[in-house]
């Protein structure tokens, strides 16, 4: 992060406001269709009041929560849990045409050190033990993104009684990608929205 | 084995075999697949699979699905190679019904399946380059002609992977104008993409010394477990579904079958990358000869009942023979469908396939296979 | 379901019939022409015995399993089905023989063709048929804990969706709690 222009500690008036340098958030996402659930409040730039202050030159001050929300969002490392044809999907999104590196996402096997599981496809009952304990294996915070229609609510198996409807019967989910597969700029939608989600709810978990 | 390694001593070290358990989540076992090695060492002494863990039950639900609604879950049940699926469901209702699929539909349908042939077998290099340890590399250039491929499926399906476009009697509709021309990029990339996975794998020393000689079986062990595909041809048998039985055109184009020689790794490896450039010679060939036409018959009843019968209707898929056996006891829904799965099948191999090499070899043994898990489950 | 004979003799000229007859001499066969292959039923006490004769005939050869499976005929009885192949002479032939409802036990073709291991161990938790000295009678698809259901008979019942929003929210046909919703 640059360090913005310094300030004289002395005047009242707060600092010069000062771009934001890597918040990704817009004021006021408006919504496109008529029909479509209002976007989660971003965090709003209000004009004379800055993310981050400068108090000494190179020393900065900036909410502690905010700082750790925007480095989780940052830098979400998905536990690769491909389990159907949506994993087809998530791995062409992490590839290079639909590249999401480029958002600080990158697969990575364990669980112990991963943030977000992407569960990419139908869950079985005989599977869904395997689920339970890979998300208790990993560290707070975490986060759970449910791609594609299997995992949201049993999908085109639903009818079949040996799928689990939905694999929010057994982990708590935070992002629902709708789609078989969905498409991999779905799962990108999916990822920001995310992102917008851990700096909203950055003062309730620790 | 272990006494080896310390050959100073004269005495027999006491081991204990250790149970390791691979999966159903690890990045190399190409799905929810789980296996438990027995290991001494790091030499494998036994091997026990377990699947079933994305049995979605595809057969029980396609028989309350109509003929046209089944084709989803056929996609859906071998998702790499999802028009090799829908055509062996598709020609089976047509077997029944006695229907004859007009000349365009079936040129088109040999062009997409070929191309969905050789994006399936570029995933393979791609997820095989990964398990032998080009960690990024092999996935990336595959995935690059992966996307040309799917780009080509999307202008003439509207979907990137679960088509739904085969219809007994031919196709859903037209393919686009400029279809010919695009197959003709698309090939022009899609050589050079196997040049350069050849390039990448084939002649790489430490490849060869990683696959061959790895994971032998015989071509009389591979018949007996009932393997297919390039799996067992690389054992040099000469089993091809589309030169043995032909089916749509294939016996007016000109392609050879692909054998190995010694059943390895590296056979079945190479086997693939053969194929691939027959794909694409099989490809060229029928865009010379597509024709203008209808793409459905006359007379398409628009409920398809099937008259009372039975039929197992086999087609070449990228991993082996995919069949579907379907009863039907009239009606508009089959009285059982069976998927006979190519992946299932050369999966029963692995134990004889694994035991006595080390467990990384274990690894790539099991990816040169080339399973889809639910494919293996249904 | 299988056709009935509706002609007194079935034109099998064009098939293998004459040799397999000929393969199949101590073992009770009845033949019907499918629509791509020669169909045979053989009962079930004599059906391991047939098929291990068709592999070992030096003029058929079938050394290659393609698929067993079964077919749930409801009151019928359930019919085990063999695909069989012969690489080297290239001809198929359909093997199937009816297990009746009370009493679906059946020897296993292990011992013929080891490619009937992991088919054997899905048809039995599928439909409940018990192969008789199969090496290991494990579940294969299903969970081990779920095997005393067998979901591909026909009076097993779809699942019900769960309807997880909204009280009172009904789908179509739901109130004649109809389960087989295409």
């Amino acid at each position: 992060m640059a360090v913005g222009p310094t300030t004289e500690p002395t005047t009242t008036a707060p600092a010069a406001p000062t771009e934001a340098p890597a918040a990704p958030s817009t004021p006021a996402i408006p919504t496109e269709h008529p029909n479509e659930a209002p976007r989660l409040t971003p965090v709003e730039l209000v004009p004379g009041k800055a993310l981050y202050r400068s108090v000494l030159p190179g020393v900065m001050q900036v909410p502690a929560d905010l700082l750790l929300a925007m480095g989780r969002k940052s830098s979400l490392w998905p536990m690769t849990f491909g389990l159907a044809c949506c994993a087809i999907e998530m791995i062409a999104t992490y590839m290079s045409h639909y590249d999401l590196d480029r958002f600080g996402i990158v697969p990575w096997p364990s669980p112990r050190q991963s943030d977000v599981m992407i569960v990419a496809g139908t869950v079985t009952k005989k599977m869904a033990p395997a689920v339970k304990l890979l998300y208790e294996q990993m560290p707070n915070p975490k986060w759970v993104i449910s791609m594609g229609a299997c995992a949201t609510n049993g999908g085109p198996y639903t009818r079949y009684d040996r799928v689990l409807q939905g694999v929010d019967n057994v982990i708590p989910v935070d992002v629902y990608v709708p789609g078989c597969p969905p498409r991999p700029e779905a799962l990108m939608d999916s990822f920001i929205a995310l992102q917008e989600l851990i700096m909203e709810e950055r003062g309730s978990i620790g | 084995m272990t006494a080896e390694l310390h050959p100073q001593h004269d005495f027999e070290f006491e081991t204990q075999d250790i149970f390791v358990n691979m999966g159903p989540q690890h990045p190399s076992t190409h799905g929810v697949f789980r296996m438990v090695l027995e290991i001494d060492g790091e030499v494998v002494r036994n091997v026990v699979p377990y699947i079933g863990y994305l049995h979605r039950g595809a057969e029980k639900l396609c028989e309350t699905m109509d003929y046209r609604q089944g084709i989803g879950f056929m996609d859906r049940t071998e998702y790499l190679a999802a028009f090799n699926a829908e055509l062996s469901f598709v020609m089976a209702v047509e077997k029944l019904m006695d229907i004859e699929v007009p000349e365009r539909s079936q040129w088109i349908r040999m062009i997409l399946c070929e191309l969905n042939r050789l994006s399936s077998h570029f995933m393979f290099t791609g997820a095989f380059g990964v398990d032998v340890g080009v960690f990024g590399t092999a996935f990336t250039y595959s995935f690059r002609e992966r996307e040309t491929i799917q780009d080509l499926f999307e202008e003439v399906t509207g979907d990137r992977m679960m088509y739904a476009y085969f219809r007994p009697g031919g196709l859903a509709w037209d393919v686009t104008e400029n279809f010919v021309q695009r197959v003709h990029e698309v090939l022009k990339s899609v050589r050079q993409g196997i040049k350069d996975m050849d390039g990448l794998l084939t002649d790489n020393e430490i490849f060869r010394a990683r696959t061959q000689g790895v994971g032998v079986i015989s071509a009389e062990d591979a018949i007996d477990w009932g393997m297919s595909g390039p799996s067992l041809r690389a054992s040099g048998v000469p089993l091809d579904i589309r030169r043995d039985e032909p089916y749509l055109r294939y016996s007016e184009i000109d392609f050879d079958v692909i054998t190995g020689a010694n059943g390895d790794v590296f056979d079945r490896y190479h086997c693939r990358v053969r194929e691939m450039r027959e794909s694409v010679k099989i490809v060229e060939q029928c865009l010379e000869r597509l024709t203008q036409g209808p793409i459905l018959p006359d007379r398409m009843p628009r409920m398809l009942r099937t008259p009372p019968g039975e039929v197992y209707l086999r087609t070449e898929a990228p991993r082996g023979e995919y069949g579907v056996y379907m009863v039907s006891n009239g009606g508009n829904r089959p009285w059982r469908l069976k998927v006979r799965s190519a992946c299932l099948s050369n999966l029963q191999a692995l134990r004889d396939m694994t035991i006595g090499h080390y467990v990384a070899d274990a690894v790539i043994i099991l990816g040169s296979i080339d399973i889809v898990l639910s494919e293996v489950d249904r | 379901m299988t056709t009935e004979d509706t002609a007194p003799a079935p034109d099998l000229s064009a098939t293998i019939w004459a040799e397999v007859d000929r393969a199949l001499s101590g073992v009770t066969v009845e033949p019907e022409a499918g629509v791509l292959d020669l169909i045979v039923h053989i009962p079930r006490n004599e059906v391991v015995r047939g098929l291990r004769a068709l592999k070992n005939d030096a003029a058929l050869h079938f050394n290659y399993l393609r698929c067993l499976t079964a077919v749930d005929n409801e009151a019928d009885g359930i019919d085990v089905v063999y695909h069989l192949y012969s690489i080297d002479k290239k001809h198929n032939l359909t093997v199937k023989t009816t297990l009746p409802v009370d009493d679906l036990r059946v020897d296993t073709a292990t011992t013929v063709w080891r490619a009937a291991n992991w088919l054997e161990r899905e048809t039995a938790e599928m439909f409940g048929v018990r192969f008789n000295n199969h090496p290991d009678p494990r579940t294969l698809l299903m969970p081990e804990d779920m095997d005393d259901t067998f979901p591909l008979r026909k009076d097993h019942p779809l699942a019900e969706i769960q309807v997880l929003q909204g009280e009172g929210l009904a789908f179509p046909g739901d109130a004649a709690g109809n389960e087989e919703g295409a």
